[in-house]
């Protein structure tokens, strides 16, 4: 009857609308399968996602948070992406100096024809997300 | 010290003198306290002391906002010439009209900030002294793990009064808006504010920007250690990127994007 509750994830997922965006839909209509324990939030692109934005979420205890773009190069905006990899990469390193797994962010770059990658980056990171179990802060901030 | 503060005194006086600047800024001794002061007159120099160290590169801001014209001379220190000079790329004061005097702190004032690089570009005044290595301050955070740096760090955190001491002190903070005001990102009316939003989006807006005065910590009444956490960051940002604010010509790479090497995934 106890039986042990599984842990059920919050994961936020920043997809940019040209290229991850339409990947994401490409993996839903080619039925692919994949973890339901993720929200999609569609940006108009990665350089949209404020790093403040990952660290409010992080602080309400959101379990953990991908930040998908198009291809380095491929941006819709030319640059944006460049700047999505540079200030993310100083975030992570900011979460881990505080004691926050770095892990719990995820930077990646996914096609608008690459649904399969979009279906494997989503899964490996739910995956990675359930063996670190809960987020470290969630019993600090509401 | 009484000898350096002799020399400031006199480099000052000539400059007064000879009319090449409008005014010096410099600390003073008044009615038993010590505050910055604009010295415009040579009677007045003989006011001027060293200790303790004040951030003079709020005042270069100030004074040029209301007298863009004003060629101003100011006594800097390794950390304040960072910041001017940080401030002059933000486009916020123009380094053009200002004349600065070096000044290099001694061992004692360079072991007591911590401080990696006690010395401007160009001493004037002083003996240039090696600084101490940043790691004497975030060694030992560095060796906590994950865990132990959670507990050090909000148990830190939770004694904030969110004073704001730490900005109003920061040479560096300059925004006429300030994200930790808005209600949407550090909600008002509590204490301590948001663990860990309050500090962790003040410790990013410093990753390119912070200079290592120990302002913030020094501004600190309940002594939260915000110095280490911004040179840990410095630290990567100098790893990442090879980029040392103050001490680079260049524009932050966080606020560039193209300009330097192809970034690759």
């Amino acid at each position: 009857m106890t039986k042990e509750k599984e842990f059920k994830p919050k994961i936020l997922v920043f997809c940019c609308n040209w290229c991850s965006y339409a990947a994401a839909d490409l993996a839903g209509v080619s039925r692919l399968q994949m973890p339901p324990d993720f929200r999609v939030v569609r940006v108009m692109c990665s350089a949209r996602v404020r790093p403040e934005y990952v660290i409010k979420a992080i602080a309400r205890g959101v379990d953990g948070v991908m930040i998908l773009g198009c291809h380095i190069g491929d941006c819709h905006y030319i640059s944006g992406n460049h700047r999505t990899k540079k200030r993310f990469a100083v975030i992570t390193k900011l979460l881990e100096h505080i004691g926050v797994n770095p892990k719990r962010v995820l930077v990646d770059w996914v096609s608008a024809a690459e649904g399969h990658r979009y279906q494997e980056l989503v899964t490996n990171f739910v995956k990675t997300i359930k063996e670190l179990g809960p987020n470290e802060l969630g019993g600090l901030s509401s | 010290m009484n000898s350096l503060e002799a020399e400031t005194r006199r480099v000052v006086s000539k400059l007064l003198e000879e009319k090449r600047v409008d005014g010096v800024i410099a600390p003073r001794r008044h009615q038993g306290c010590t505050g910055p002061h604009l010295f415009q007159r040579v009677e007045e120099v003989e006011k001027l002391v060293l200790t303790p160290k004040y951030p003079v590169a709020n005042l270069c801001l100030l004074i040029q906002t209301k007298h863009p014209e004003a060629k101003l001379g100011v006594v800097v220190r390794g950390c304040d010439e960072r910041a001017i000079r940080e401030l002059g790329k933000l486009g916020q004061i123009d380094v053009e009209k200002l004349v600065l005097i070096g000044l290099a702190c001694t061992e004692e004032e360079a072991v007591r900030c911590g401080c990696s690089q006690p010395y401007p570009s160009r001493v004037d005044i002083g003996v240039k002294v090696e600084g101490e290595k940043p790691d004497t301050k975030v060694a030992p955070i560095k060796e906590k793990n994950l865990l132990e740096r959670l507990k050090f760090w909000s148990e830190n955190f939770s004694k904030c009064i969110k004073c704001y001491g730490c900005r109003e002190a920061c040479p560096m903070c300059v925004c006429e808006e300030c994200m930790l005001e808005k209600w949407f990102w550090v909600k008002g009316g509590e204490i301590p504010p948001e663990i860990p939003t309050f500090h962790l989006i003040r410790a990013y807006h410093m990753a390119d920007k912070c200079t290592g005065c120990g302002e913030c910590e020094a501004a600190c009444p309940v002594g939260i250690p915000l110095t280490s956490l911004y040179l840990l960051i410095l630290e990567d940002v100098k790893k990442l990127f090879g980029y040392e604010p103050g001490r680079d010509e260049r524009i932050s790479p966080l606020l560039t994007t193209l300009e330097e090497a192809p970034i690759s995934e």
